[in-house]
């Protein structure tokens, strides 16, 4: 069974996302979940999981961040609430909010999230015997390494099919910093969209965003497997995420309505792989160009 | 009357074994390494069994302790040999291994039972519980990630006694440890493999898209950056040792042996005067001279006291630090004629001002009166790497003091 796990940034996206083929619901909000579309309280997140229920529809909630002392405190009323309402999934990172949630023994299923830190079938199986039911792939990983893990792996391995990846986390206000220090006005210049660029590869164009967190650089391409979708089937990869994390509103929803037509399509055997990468192509922001990241590359290319 | 419980231990770097005999001589306490596999230095010079095995002699000898860093985070089939690795290392009578990754952690308790794991930085500890939760796997120690408060490690002190080490003095990441993939992204190179190319010290562009248009951010020609100057906890020190800290990293495995002493030397002196006596301490200026001879960028207290600001990142032109040159290394010294034999680590000659310093915080400035060759042979400078030569000095040195030069 392929599972299509989709971002929602508010009621009405998710509504939309759950009509176009979406099977699970990716939301969270501050200071727990990192790198959202848009940061949700504990009572929109009850109201898109009342809505995905209705429908037999699922819903994570992201608890990805790295946690500080003042994090942890609040981590035990926010479970309590999740709990109540009755979530389905948490996603986690820091192995602090694994140990608080088995320690409160709530029925609440976690993913282990650890970002870059999860590269490895070894390492997912680690996080399993702790309580983990599937795991966020690294997004610096090739598809080969993939399907060798998810061979070796009884859980689910969740594989990021569409959308940008973060390649920087900072503590520190890198935007702010910089701003101040050249006499800008800080607060304005960071309302705009603002990108990196390597002066020595003129095509970079990394999506730099500050928030309470501190700094997030993103990919220049919004990763596609498209073109993949089959071969990863075929190998048991089935359980895709779309990030609409920088995409919003309902052009994220048509793209993943785009990859739901492709699902079935695939189910039904008649998949062809460069008609949907066209499509995809039409309706992709036209600022972020497309790619294949790190999984068609040979795990011998990066060392 | 204030006592000191626990006093922390002073942690050096030691890219080679030259180096790992020089930081235990100048006063740490316990030093890490790198094996051959299993680290993120591919670059600092690391050791094989054998320096691994003399270096842990040299260390047990003098009380002091060695770890073996193995903090990489392995694809499939990196983790290969691990556990031939982890036994050898037990084997040799390591102290402990640094680890982030959980599968080497697995491979490890599997392997070589009883070698004490401490977790690496890499791995992002922020917060008490997850400090529990790696006492609960069997860790330890933990060392926390950079981003971690003075207030926070005191809190984490009173929720748990598992061992904490943090970094006190040497330069950082910009990013958490482990969450950058920069050099993935930007030259296929993987940071947690050991292949960082430090692209946070590049310099950027920053700009906006309007209607397809890239609109510069940039001001004055400043380029965005995102280098971090270098963190030296040097005058704070009594903040780390009464927060409950249990080991004080130094870093830099690829720095010099002129730098690793000296720091050593520095810290070693510090913490013993404030351990010795914590109600009449007072910082001594010295240590802060000393720390400047070799350091390579601005100094800053990191996260210890708050989110850094700007004044924390290498913008504009870099301060000037006067530098220092380790010119030769004493070999031997005759106290009847106050003549040192000296081995040549830099061009140095007569009527030079230069400096000589050894453990134990001693250092004093000399001038170059004379100077002979291997054969008694008058000369005006050392011209060749590694050469010994002779001459006279005011003060009794010992084999091991390293003498310095402008």
């Amino acid at each position: 069974m392929i599972e299509i796990i989709a971002t929602a940034e508010s009621y009405e996206q998710a509504k939309a996302l759950l009509d176009n083929g979406a099977d699970r619901l990716y939301v969270g909000g501050h200071p727990f979940g990192l790198r959202l579309p848009e940061s949700l309280d504990l009572e929109q997140i009850g109201q898109i999981t009342k809505l995905a229920h209705q429908r037999e529809k699922k819903v994570t909630v992201a608890c990805n961040a790295l946690m500080h002392n003042e994090q942890i405190k609040k981590l035990t009323p926010y479970l309590s609430k999740l709990a109540e309402l009755d979530v389905d999934t948490l996603s986690i990172g820091d192995p602090g909010a694994i140990f608080v949630l088995k320690e409160l023994g709530f029925p609440l299923q976690f993913i282990y999230d650890g970002g870059t830190l999860a590269t490895s079938a070894e390492q997912l199986a680690f996080w399993a015997g702790q309580g983990a039911c599937g795991a966020v792939a690294a997004r610096e990983l090739t598809l080969k390494e993939l399907i060798t893990m998810q061979k070796m792996l009884k859980q689910p391995i969740e594989v990021q099919v569409y959308g940008p990846t973060c390649i920087h986390q900072s503590g520190r206000p890198l935007l702010t910093n910089y701003f101040n220090y050249t006499g800008g006005t800080a607060q304005a210049e960071k309302a705009s969209e603002l990108y990196l660029r390597d002066p020595k590869n003129e095509n970079s164009q990394y999506p730099i965003v500050e928030d309470e967190e501190g700094t997030h650089i993103f990919s220049t391409e919004d990763l596609s497997l498209m073109g993949q979708l089959k071969l990863m089937v075929e190998n048991g990869l089935d359980t895709w995420k779309l990030d609409g994390v920088l995409c919003h509103g309902n052009q994220f929803v048509q793209i993943v309505a785009l990859f739901d037509e492709a699902r079935r399509s695939i189910e039904a055997g008649t998949f062809i792989a460069e008609s949907f990468c066209n499509r995809l192509a039409k309706i992709q922001p036209e600022q972020r160009p497309l790619g294949t990241g790190f999984y068609l590359k040979s795990p011998e290319d990066v060392h | 009357m204030k006592k000191i419980e626990n006093k922390p231990e002073v942690l050096a770097p030691a890219g080679n074994l030259e180096k790992l005999k020089m930081a235990i001589r100048y006063g740490a306490d316990a030093v890490y390494i790198g094996g051959q596999a299993f680290g993120l230095r591919s670059r600092a010079g690391n050791f094989s069994y054998e320096e691994m095995t003399e270096g842990v002699a040299f260390a047990h000898d003098r009380g002091a302790k060695v770890f073996v860093a193995a903090n990489m985070v392995t694809h499939e089939g990196d983790a290969r040999g691990a556990d031939d690795f982890f036994k050898t290392l037990k084997s040799i009578g390591v102290d402990a291994v640094i680890i982030s990754d959980p599968a080497l952690i697995v491979v490890c308790f599997n392997a070589a039972p009883g070698l004490p794991i401490h977790l690496s930085t890499q791995a992002s500890a922020t917060n008490y519980k997850t400090l529990e939760f790696w006492k609960s796997i069997g860790l330890e120690r933990v060392v926390l990630a950079r981003e971690v408060g003075i207030e926070e490690i005191r809190e984490m002190r009173r929720h748990t006694d598992i061992e904490i080490e943090a970094f006190v003095h040497g330069a950082m990441c910009i990013a958490y440890s482990g969450r950058c993939t920069l050099s993935n992204h930007m030259v296929n190179r993987d940071a947690n493999r050991g292949g960082c190319a430090q692209s946070c010290r590049w310099k950027y562009d920053l700009f906006d898209m309007d209607n397809g248009e890239a609109k510069s951010h940039l001001r004055d020609g400043e380029p965005f950056s995102m280098s971090a100057v270098d963190l030296s906890m040097l005058h704070h020190l009594p903040d780390m040792i009464d927060a409950g800290v249990n080991s004080l990293k130094i870093e830099g495995r690829m720095k010099s042996i002129h730098y690793v002493s000296t720091v050593s030397n520095v810290y070693r002196s510090a913490v013993d005067a404030y351990c010795d006596d914590p109600e009449h301490f007072s910082f001594d200026p010295a240590w802060d001279e000393e720390i400047w001879k070799v350091a390579q960028r601005d100094l800053s207290t990191g996260f210890y006291y708050g989110v850094p600001t700007e004044k924390e990142q290498l913008f504009g032109k870099p301060r000037t630090i006067p530098k220092y040159t380790f010119a030769a290394q004493v070999l031997d010294y005759d106290p009847d004629t106050h003549i040192a034999t000296l081995e040549q680590r830099n061009n140095f000659g007569v009527d030079e001002e230069v400096e000589f310093y050894g453990p134990g915080f001693t250092h004093f400035k000399q001038t170059v009166r004379d100077l002979w060759d291997e054969d008694g042979e008058p000369i005006d400078r050392a011209p060749n790497p590694m050469m010994t030569v002779t001459m006279t000095v005011d003060a009794p040195v010992e084999p091991y003091f390293l003498m310095r030069k402008k």
